[in-house]
């Protein structure tokens, strides 16, 4: 038989926590947090037969937890976490491995969207719970997230300037190449922040999971920012500057862009309510 | 009737004799039932709580924070009536077979 690891009481319940939020919605979680933080700090309480007394905490969380619920969790959170990582390869690579018949590839983001901000908001509805107030991190990450999306479409509205596009790019064989100060910027701008908004989400889905639902926000708000600089990406790489001209290609961006971060937004307030 | 018929007949048995914090009940429990861990009698009780036949309410303990007294409902009183009239049945009929 496997031996136990003695663990203090502080560790104890810090397994035990964290195991427990993982499983449960978050006010039962808290609840059996409380009653085991009761039992675990009473004076009786011998610590190093603590285990063996009260089981393995991640064991003891398992004990509490309603399967089916939690596998059904489980591979909603496995859709949206595999959505997540494939935004960040394409940001990180701006290449996709697959093709479908009929979608363009630089609409494979906005899919990714398309599935991730109606699945999330259904069961997070629907299964998560709000728990007190809203917290000040969750405000101060969206609205960092709002600056970071607004700073991005000023910066690729001046970048896609029909004046300013020549000054700073150059064509060759079809494709934008990146080569002064400004373009160097926005695409280290798409890579990088497409990567950072997708961790974000994953923080902001976790956090939605363990703590309250209202963190759901933030991983709606990176979804949206994400998507929205992959499809920016894949675009860019696509693009013909020669035909039908840089003008009407930030025309066809922005008009994509604008419905697409509308959506996500209020995506974004829909999690918050 | 099952082992976890077992622990709840008697879980159900100690809070009928008046109300207990959580430690109350699981010591005693877990000192007749060795192999049985806390975390177990615990989600049993907490199940008890879910099927509304427990309730609970915070009181001060002695001397030190708060603690959770788990109580008896109605519906836990009649539940404890059945698995005590299942318990007697099942003990006659091992009986009847001379087991002592």
């Amino acid at each position: 038989m496997k031996q136990q690891k003695p663990l203090t009481k502080e560790q104890y319940l810090k397994k035990f926590s964290r195991a427990v939020r993982w499983r449960l919605p978050p006010q039962e979680s808290e609840e059996a947090i409380a009653d085991y933080r009761e039992l675990i700090f009473q004076e009786e309480r011998d610590e190093s037969k603590l285990v063996e007394e009260l089981g393995d905490p991640v064991q003891a969380a398992h004990l509490l937890t309603d399967v089916k619920t939690y596998r059904r969790w489980l591979k909603i959170f496995a859709v949206l976490a595999g959505g997540l990582f494939l935004l960040v390869k394409w940001a990180w690579t701006a290449m996709i491995p697959f093709r479908l018949y009929g979608i363009e590839t630089w609409w494979y983001p906005v899919w990714v969207m398309a599935v991730g901000l109606p699945l999330s908001l259904y069961w997070f509805r629907r299964h998560g719970q709000k728990n007190g107030p809203m917290s000040r991190r969750l405000v101060l990450a969206l609205a960092a997230g709002l600056l970071f999306l607004l700073g991005f479409a000023a910066l690729y509205w001046y970048a896609l300037d029909p004046k300013n596009l020549p000054i700073y790019t150059e064509h060759i064989d079809y494709q934008i190449y990146y080569e002064s100060m400004l373009t160097v910027c926005c695409r280290v701008l798409v890579i990088y922040g497409g990567i950072l908004w997708s961790l974000a989400a994953f923080a902001g889905l976790v956090l939605a999971k363990c703590y309250d639902r209202r963190w759901l926000a933030l991983y709606a708000l990176g979804l949206t920012i994400a998507a929205t600089f992959g499809f920016v990406e894949l675009n860019m790489l696509c693009m013909d500057l020669t035909y039908p001209g840089a003008e009407a290609m930030r025309a066809y961006l922005f008009i994509r862009i604008l419905p697409i971060d509308a959506v996500g937004l209020i995506g974004t307030g829909v999690a918050l309510c | 009737m099952l082992k976890k018929d077992l622990l709840e007949l008697c879980l159900l048995q100690l809070l009928s004799g008046g109300d207990k914090y959580g430690y109350e009940v699981l010591t005693p429990l877990r000192t007749a039932f060795p192999d049985t861990q806390e975390s177990a009698i615990y989600a049993l009780l907490r199940g008890l709580g879910r099927e509304k036949l427990t309730t609970w309410y915070m009181a001060p303990g002695g001397g030190g924070p708060d603690r959770k007294y788990y109580q008896l409902t109605p519906e836990g009183q009649a539940r404890l009536e059945l698995l005590r009239a299942d318990w007697r049945n099942m003990r006659d009929a091992i009986a009847s077979f001379g087991v002592e």
